[in-house]
């Protein structure tokens, strides 16, 4: 630096003999040649300002040894000829591109008389990045702050003035497009010349940083080959920068070397402080003179997300919006449930005993109980699931599920999992499948396997569905609340057994997770129709194969070997788990509707309906449930529903996923200890407050 | 500065460009090129490759929303070794 200075006060008498007033030329004595620079970012407009000052008088060619263009030419103004080099954009001034390297070189090497630095107005603070690092380089600068119409119209107010106090370096605001500030840059250009640097305010480092940049500097004074300045060189060393570090190396002995590096190794991590201070001074500099949008301007997205994404309100409205979502599928899906029931199932059960009383007995049990009662009733369910699924895909659309997943990160931390677990769990509420494969997205190993096996504790709309036509069964009016009841027991569960996983098994691990979050729009009907086609069809294809065949299945083995259910081999089966069941006060038959809601979930209530004999009753699960479990039982029964192992087809996922039979068995195994253990113990609790006996 | 950005990502948790932004009282732009320059010192690196890949073969892709944009960040050895 201090090189340079001398040289800039050594300027102003060569200078005064051609334009002693800087403002324009007195008495022209001779032509006077200056050397400008210019630097900058790309795009931000150099080139328009270099072709604004050349014109014609500009001359195309290359870096010597290199591909990078070099672009030359004068500007004549007032008999002074201003020699202008273009220097390639760049971002930084590291050692990592050809384009830095060159800019850093030109100037050290070169000394140009000023460097005027085109900026961006409109993104002033990446641009003032790279002046702090030009600042520290030997040259007068001159701020070209270009563009400050397009920061007008994004409504940034840019001080100039107050920007080149802070700086302590002249400032002059541009639009080169429409050749706006240019003869301004030119005046600007000569009087910088013509009177040297200023009191420039350049960026500091830490100070205990300081101290070792000092020591740097006294170890490799002397060796410093000219023209580097000493002080530059070794703040690079310390920023790591390889070239220069090479450089010294070769350059000093190896005793000197052996000190030097010591300091570099014990220091490693000063970049962190360098750049950091970089940072803070860009800061500082923008503070006073950069006012960014006032809340009038802040867009309808950003108000929506002050709430949404609030730690507090967000999560109201998270639960809001959950409560929201079953509300709207049970109230306005239960009641066609019921209506498809009575009117399609029952009535269709009623009429192919009708049509086929002539037929075998098994043709028409087989179809009347075990495709009709059971399959058929599962599709009953469809227009439940069509307004989750709408809901649901109203909610991707709009943009609002990413702010659900923000919102719930915390909880999520809890679990050694972050918000992206959540969108794969969040879609377990409509099945359990997607759910296990969308964990695909959660980037660390052990929170991925950790999202696949809680993923089975978000209960499923098919669980909710059992759910949705037990609990008015056993429970009448108070049945939205025992369904809450249910779901928030679910996800209480999965935060217990989250955290005891990542405590015991995993152990953890931190990342951060930075979000996008799309803007709000309005919801497209098409895309959320073809969500909803596509989740429904895949139900649809479920009950079309294997709850079918489950239906028939239990159907078969509920009449065989000799017609009657409590002789079938499916009441030994269920006879043989009783035990079990008698812990909560349930008989076979709902053990066999538990076990056969491994193969589907829904199946649960096909096979109560097969197994309970009521295909053509009417509503006959209704009637006959009652009388068969008591208050207790049926809640102990239905924790145990919605904790029970998950489905075929999600442990099937969930191998593929895991790529590993160990996990999938531990995963089943502990949901199955847990649903009975949880089930029985709810039952006992009823038994001992005797409440529902 | 990047100390303090360092910091608050090794806590974890998640952030938006927007709330880097505000805490650390600079511009969107500002942390963007913050996190790319602790990325190229070698202090974060970027966790998990894009979603296309991951989610290919999944029958719910064409109607997923799960996959929205976003950024995993992990403090890589020689961050923590720094004790962020």
């Amino acid at each position: 630096m201090r090189n340079h200075d001398e040289a800039a006060r050594s300027v102003p008498s060569v200078l005064g003999a051609c334009c002693a007033d800087g403002s324009g030329p007195t008495q022209p004595v001779g032509p006077c040649t200056i050397r400008v620079a210019l630097v900058g970012q790309p795009n931000v407009g150099k080139s328009t300002v270099f072709n604004l000052l050349t014109g014609l008088n500009q001359h195309v060619g290359n870096w010597p040894g290199k591909t990078v263009e070099r672009k030359e030419g004068i500007h004549r103004c007032d008999g002074v000829d201003i020699q202008i080099v273009d220097l390639p954009g760049t971002y930084s001034l590291t050692a990592n591109s050809l384009e830095e390297r060159i800019t850093r070189d030109y100037i050290i090497h070169e000394r140009p008389d000023v460097v005027v630095m085109v900026a961006d107005a409109a993104s002033l603070e990446r641009n003032l990045y790279l002046l702090s690092e030009i600042l520290c380089l030997p040259a007068p600068v001159v701020l070209a702050l270009n563009m400050v119409d397009v920061a007008q119209q994004q409504g940034l107010g840019v001080e100039p003035h107050v920007l080149e106090a802070a700086l302590g370096l002249p400032v002059v605001p541009m639009v080169a497009s429409k050749n706006q500030g240019v003869r301004e840059l030119v005046d600007t250009v000569l009087r910088v010349y013509r009177e040297g640097p200023r009191g420039v305010c350049r960026p500091d480092i830490r100070e205990d940083h300081r101290e070792v940049l000092a020591e740097l500097v006294n170890l490799i004074a002397g060796s410093v080959p000219e023209p580097y300045p000493e002080d530059w060189v070794a703040l690079k060393m310390l920023e790591g920068d390889d070239e220069i570090t090479e450089m010294m190396r070769a350059r000093l002995t190896p005793e000197q070397w052996e000190q030097v590096h010591r300091v570099l190794m014990k220091h490693e991590d000063a970049i962190l402080a360098i750049a950091g201070g970089r940072y803070e001074w860009v800061r500082r500099m923008t503070r006073a003179a950069l006012t960014v949008p006032k809340a009038g301007q802040i867009t309808l997205t950003d108000r929506i997300d002050k709430v949404t994404t609030h730690p507090v309100w967000g999560l109201f409205v998270l639960l809001g919006v959950l409560g929201a979502i079953f509300w709207l599928t049970y109230t306005i899906g239960s009641p066609i449930q019921a209506f498809l029931d009575r009117y399609l199932i029952q009535a269709g059960a009623e009429w192919v005993r009708t049509a086929l009383a002539g037929a075998p007995w098994w043709i028409s049990g087989l179809l009347a109980d075990g495709v009709i009662g059971g399959a058929g009733m599962v599709l009953t369910f469809l227009p439940i699931l069509v307004i989750f699924f709408a809901v649901l895909g109203a909610l991707e659309d709009i943009g609002y599920m990413a702010r659900a997943a923000y919102v719930m990160d915390r909880f999520m931390h809890l679990m050694g999992l972050h918000g992206k677990s959540f969108l794969p769990l969040f879609l377990g509420f409509g099945c359990n499948v997607p759910a296990v494969m969308g964990a695909r997205i959660v980037d660390s190993p052990k929170a991925r396997l950790l999202t696949i096996l809680v993923a089975p504790l978000v209960p499923c709309t098919a669980r909710m569905a059992v759910v949705a036509v037990l609990a008015p069964i056993f429970f009448g009016a108070a049945a939205i609340w025992v369904s809450w009841g249910l779901i928030a027991l679910s996800l209480a569960v999965l935060a217990v057994v989250g955290i005891a996983l990542h405590e015991l098994v995993l152990g953890g691990e931190h990342v951060a997770f930075i979000m996008e979050l799309p803007l709000y729009h309005k919801p497209n009907a098409r895309t959320i129709g073809l969500s909803v086609w596509q989740r429904t069809m895949g139900f649809v294809r479920k009950a079309g194969t294997i709850i079918l065949i489950v239906s028939v299945v239990v159907w078969a083995l509920s009449v065989l070997p000799h017609g009657e259910v409590d002789t079938s081999i499916l009441a030994a089966v269920g006879r043989f788990l009783s035990p079990l069941g008698a812990l909560m006060g349930v008989g076979w038959q709902m053990m066999v509707a538990l076990l056969t809601s491994f193969v589907a979930k829904e199946n649960t209530i096909a096979t109560l309906s097969v197994l309970l004999g009521v295909g053509g009753e009417g509503a006959g699960l209704a009637q006959v449930l009652p009388t068969l479990l008591t208050p207790a039982s049926a809640l102990a029964f239905l924790v145990v529903q919605v904790l029970f192992i998950p489905c075929a087809a999600t442990v099937a996922t969930m191998r593929q996923e895991t790529g590993s039979w160990k996990w999938t068995a531990f995963s089943v195994a502990l949901l199955f200890i847990l649903s009975f253990a949880v089930g029985i113990g709810v039952y006992q609790l009823a038994l001992l407050t005797g409440w529902g006996v | 500065m990047l100390e303090k950005l360092l910091k608050r990502l090794a806590d974890g948790g998640a952030h938006t460009p927007e709330s880097l932004a505000r805490e650390l009282g600079v511009s969107r732009d500002m942390v963007e090129r913050m996190l790319a320059d602790l990325e190229r010192l070698g202090y974060l690196e970027a966790a998990g490759g894009a979603c296309e890949s991951k989610c290919a073969g999944c029958p719910s892709a064409a109607v997923c929303a799960v996959g929205t944009p976003q950024r995993v960040w992990a403090l890589t050895d020689k961050a923590r070794r720094k004790g962020f």
